[in-house]
């Protein structure tokens, strides 16, 4: 299987003021096509950081991040985002739909950032995504007419619109509830299955685990372990085994 | 590419558009300054160019022309039109018009040259006791002398009943006199002087030896009457043929203007009405127009009142005039309108003029249906000889007869003080008032001098020459032949002519110059002041002024040109400083919206930090975030701009189809009429637009640049 994403002995330290906080102290991983990975791990253990790192909109402080074979640090801002455009798909805890744009647009946001893909193509597209996501007549809604489940289900189809070949979510149930969560990560699953994109969520959340084909544990920026999703819920990752929260 | 560009153009523009409907309130808040400025821009900038407008086509077609030439070597500037000094400040006169003329007109551009000079002088407006006097003389000595027509004969007993009732109105004055004060602050020999010429002794023994009584009552009863004022003409001095058809504002309104190759005056119709006029009428004039005009009330402006009691206590102007048969009809015309008994006229009069809101067109019209025919309502009459007095530029005093042929006004100017208070004369006559050497002047002081035997000598060796101590230049010198002379050093006041046979003390016989015609040649050369240029293309001011600077120089003439503003003084400045006010105003009402719109505009950015990291997240390049903020913050500039210059353009048509009425006669001056009808200028509208874009383009730059600046990364963050 071909690697999407390759850290090696990345660290990230932030600086509050005069100290410094390391957020990564060093973690190194290898993510193939394919895969629905799962990172977890208590509050403040690195899991935002190193998605960040991953997807392109952070770079390490030392080590090295490779996505789609291209070295994160030796690109520019302008490389860097073309490449979150045209490779990663994005979604957020908190949805982040653009409230002024309709679903349908919200959607094909990211193709016409593309620029040059014609209207009838971005159109079937996004009709399709739509329909996937099972909110093809609620195309001309605004996002604040919609539930929370809706909305994630929109901000799926916004992330998957490009064709990407990784998506990032980053507790992309928090906000939500347990069955809505479930339904969420079904579709994930099923679109990581049918059309073979990589997924790498964030989540502390065993049931949410337990859909991965495998979970990745942090605690304070070290990478502990990696293991299936069965493995993981019988170690009982919903129980942090250390946590030294920086947050 | 280039679609692609569209493409991404018309996402930014939607995102914008609808980021502008959804924040309303920003939007309208942000929308209004700039509405409100682009309206100010517009309805400013148009009222200020229709006012410079107005006022440049008034002035340039009045008086000053487009530029105007004067020496350089002067040591004032030159204000034709507006100036604070009386006379037209220290200018050098410029030798030869013709010449200056040939050189001007070479130059492009240039149609008209008018030659001028402009001065004042004290004028007296004449007792009216002086001028029955005299009218009475003039009969008396063609009586005496039997050549006196029947109808000089009623000519001369109404003059003397005048006389008789100025008596009158003398002895009531001094009877009011004794009663008020103390008897002794009137003079014992005046009294009698007036007792013995009220007495019908004297005017019985009038008849047998009329110029006999005619000298005492000159000698001590007219010092007892004056009514004159000194008036302060400013007038200009101009070839009157060429001024009249180069300056297409003037209009001769009484009369008619000064005939080519004669002598004459013309007055400003305003200086006319408002100093030559009878006082009371003007008062009466200036509160009709107070209350028609300007919707003022009697009851409600002290000013008015004002007048009102003044021409109800000065009615001794108008008692002077009337002689018996008068005195009758206006005591029996005021006892019906008053429904009063009371026979002194002068009481009736003072109740006559008591008037208010409620009848005072009743009485303004009675005023000049009933009485103002019988009275002189002008103290100088169109026909009259005016006697003007200057001081010449050496410092003595000169004096010129002039008849007055008419008065004058401009066309727009009508109402102001500023334009109404230049009188206009022919050229020849100005060159004597300012003392300048006429070929005229220079014959007739050849011949005094030869009469007189005199001869001429510098004013350094004047002491010696004249009390033979000889200065040591003079010593080196050749002697002065021996003749027996008589020594004239200052020059002689033209039309005094030394009779020949008599000597030094002989009486001079003034001639009179008013009749005297002169060569219209004079006009065309000769000393002048300054020269209005009129041109053919009123925008070319500017290049034309440094054309006529530099033909000057390459002639040898030292000439000095400015533009009708600067010729205009405080006038033209005042254009200037309402210009400066208003780009100030309009300069703080902008910055004060820049700092507005950049708040609220940076208000609106941090608001959608979020917003903004996710379309970076996903993908948005920097330059796309900063070209939709920029965007919103220019389409909000471009609508509201528009809708403000709109309305600020149908506030100006709309104003100027009513017009504004000029709130007093100064601002009808810079008005040019009665009412200013401002003209939108497309100039106006793209002014307003840029300025209301540039604007909103800066305010909504500094927001943009932190929009630009925001990470990804802060879309991540949760919003607890």
């Amino acid at each position: 299987m071909k690697i999407i994403v390759s850290v090696k002995n990345a660290t990230k330290t932030y600086a509050l003021g005069k100290v410094s906080v390391p957020a990564l102290r060093g973690v190194s991983l290898e993510v193939e096509e394919g895969e629905f990975l799962s990172i977890a791990g208590p509050s403040g253990s690195g899991k935002t950081t190193l998605l960040n790192l991953i997807g392109c909109v952070d770079t390490p402080t030392s080590g090295s991040v490779e996505v789609a074979g291209k070295d994160t640090l030796r690109l520019s801002e302008r490389d860097l985002t073309r490449l979150r455009l045209d490779t990663i798909g994005f979604i957020f805890q908190s949805f982040n739909l653009v409230s002024v744009l309709s679903v349908y647009q919200n959607v094909e946001l990211p193709l016409l950032l593309q620029v040059g893909i014609p209207t009838a193509e971005r159109r079937r597209r996004v009709m399709a995504l739509l329909e996937r996501v099972g909110l093809a007549d609620h195309a001309k809604h605004r996002p604040s007419e919609l539930s929370g489940g809706q909305r994630q289900r929109v901000a799926i189809a916004r992330a998957l619109v490009a064709r990407p070949q990784l998506v990032l979510a980053d507790e992309p149930t928090a906000n939500l509830d347990s069955v809505t969560g479930q339904n969420i990560l079904d579709l994930m699953r099923e679109l990581n299955r049918t059309e073979k994109t990589t997924f790498i969520f964030s989540t502390h959340d065993a049931r949410v685990m337990s859909n991965a084909t495998s979970v990745i544990r942090l605690a304070d920026g070290k990478f502990v372990d990696r293991l299936s999703a069965a493995e993981a819920v019988r170690a009982g990752v919903t129980r942090p085994a250390s946590s030294v929260g920086i947050s | 590419m280039w679609s692609a560009r569209v493409s991404t153009l018309k996402v930014i523009a939607q995102i914008a558009f609808r980021n502008l409907f959804v924040s309303r309130l920003k939007t309208f808040i942000v929308g209004g300054i700039i509405l409100f400025g682009a309206f100010l821009v517009v309805v400013g900038t148009s009222f200020l160019d229709s006012i410079v407008d107005g006022m440049s086509r008034s002035i340039t077609g009045s008086v000053a022309g487009h530029i105007q030439v004067y020496s350089s070597k002067s040591k004032d500037p030159l204000e034709v039109i507006g100036g604070f000094s009386f006379d037209g400040g220290d200018i050098a006169q410029m030798d030869d018009f013709s010449k200056l003329r040939e050189v001007l007109l070479k130059v492009p551009h240039v149609k008209t040259v008018v030659p001028m000079g402009i001065s004042g002088a004290l004028v007296t407006s004449g007792n009216t006791i002086d001028v029955a006097l005299s009218n009475l003389r003039d009969l008396a000595r063609k009586k005496v002398a039997g050549t006196a027509t029947p109808a000089d004969l009623g000519a001369y007993e109404s003059e003397k009943g005048h006389v008789r009732q100025i008596l009158t109105v003398l002895q009531t004055d001094i009877k009011n006199i004794a009663q008020l004060h103390d008897e002794k602050s009137i003079s014992t020999d005046d009294a009698a002087a007036v007792v013995k010429a009220a007495s019908p002794a004297f005017w019985d023994a009038f008849d047998r030896d009329p110029l006999g009584q005619l000298e005492f009552l000159e000698n001590r009863i007219a010092p007892q009457a004056t009514d004159a004022d000194m008036l302060f003409l400013r007038y200009v001095g101009t070839d009157p043929g060429v001024f009249s058809r180069s300056f297409d504002r003037m209009k001769i309104v009484d009369g008619a203007t000064i005939p080519r190759g004669k002598r004459g005056f013309l007055f400003a119709k305003y200086t006319y009405e408002d100093q030559i006029k009878l006082k009371t009428a003007r008062r009466l004039d200036k509160i009709k127009a107070a209350r028609d005009d300007r919707g003022e009330r009697i009851a409600k402006d002290a000013e008015l009142q004002r007048f009102v009691k003044e021409n109800s206590n000065q009615v001794r102007e108008i008692l002077l005039q009337l002689d018996a048969p008068k005195t009758a009809d206006f005591r029996v015309k005021l006892q019906k309108l008053l429904g009063s008994q009371v026979p002194e006229v002068g009481k009736l009069l003072t109740e006559f003029f008591k008037m208010d809101d409620g009848n005072f067109d009743a009485r303004y019209q009675f005023f000049y249906a009933e009485l103002a025919p019988a009275l002189q309502l002008y103290r100088i009459r169109i026909g009259d000889n005016l006697t003007i007095k200057a001081f010449t530029r050496s410092g003595y005093v000169q004096s010129v007869n002039l008849p007055v042929y008419g008065t004058f006004t401009f066309t727009g100017l009508e109402k102001s003080p500023q334009a109404g208070s230049l009188n206009l004369m022919d050229m020849v006559s100005f060159r004597e008032l300012y003392g300048f050497l006429t070929p005229e002047r220079e014959k007739e002081i050849r011949e005094l001098k030869s009469q007189m035997n005199a001869k001429e000598i510098s004013r350094e060796n004047a002491e010696a020459e004249l009390f033979g101590q000889k200065s040591p230049e003079a010593a080196a010198s050749p002697p002065p032949p021996p003749t027996p002379s008589r020594t004239v050093v200052a020059d002689a006041t033209p039309g005094l002519r030394v009779p020949e046979s008599d000597g030094v003390g002989a009486r001079f016989v003034r001639e009179d110059l008013s009749h005297r015609v002169y060569d219209p040649s004079q006009l065309e050369s000769g000393v002048i002041l300054n020269a209005a240029v009129i041109l053919d293309d009123p925008g070319r001011v500017r290049e034309t002024i440094t054309a006529i600077e530099a033909a000057g120089r390459q002639a040898g003439l030292p000439l000095k040109a400015i533009s009708w503003k600067e010729a205009s003084g405080l006038i033209g400045q005042f254009v200037s400083m309402m210009k400066a006010v208003l780009y100030v105003a309009v300069l703080i009402i902008f910055v004060v919206a820049l700092v507005i719109i950049n708040n609220a505009l940076v208000m609106a950015t941090l608001e959608r930090v979020r917003e903004i990291g996710t379309l970076r997240a996903i993908g948005a390049q920097r330059r796309f975030i900063l070209s939709m903020l920029v965007i919103e913050a220019v389409v909000i500039g471009i609508i509201f701009g528009a809708l403000g210059a709109g309305l600020g353009a149908v506030v100006v048509a709309i104003v100027g189809k009513v017009g504004i009425p000029a709130p007093s006669d100064l601002a009808s001056f810079f008005f040019s009429g009665p009412r200013l009808f401002p003209v939108l200028a497309s100039g106006n509208m793209v002014v307003a637009l840029v300025i209301v874009l540039l604007v909103s383009a800066l305010s909504g730059f500094y927001p943009a640049w932190l929009a630009m600046r925001v990470t990804p990364i802060q879309a991540m963050q949760s919003d607890e």
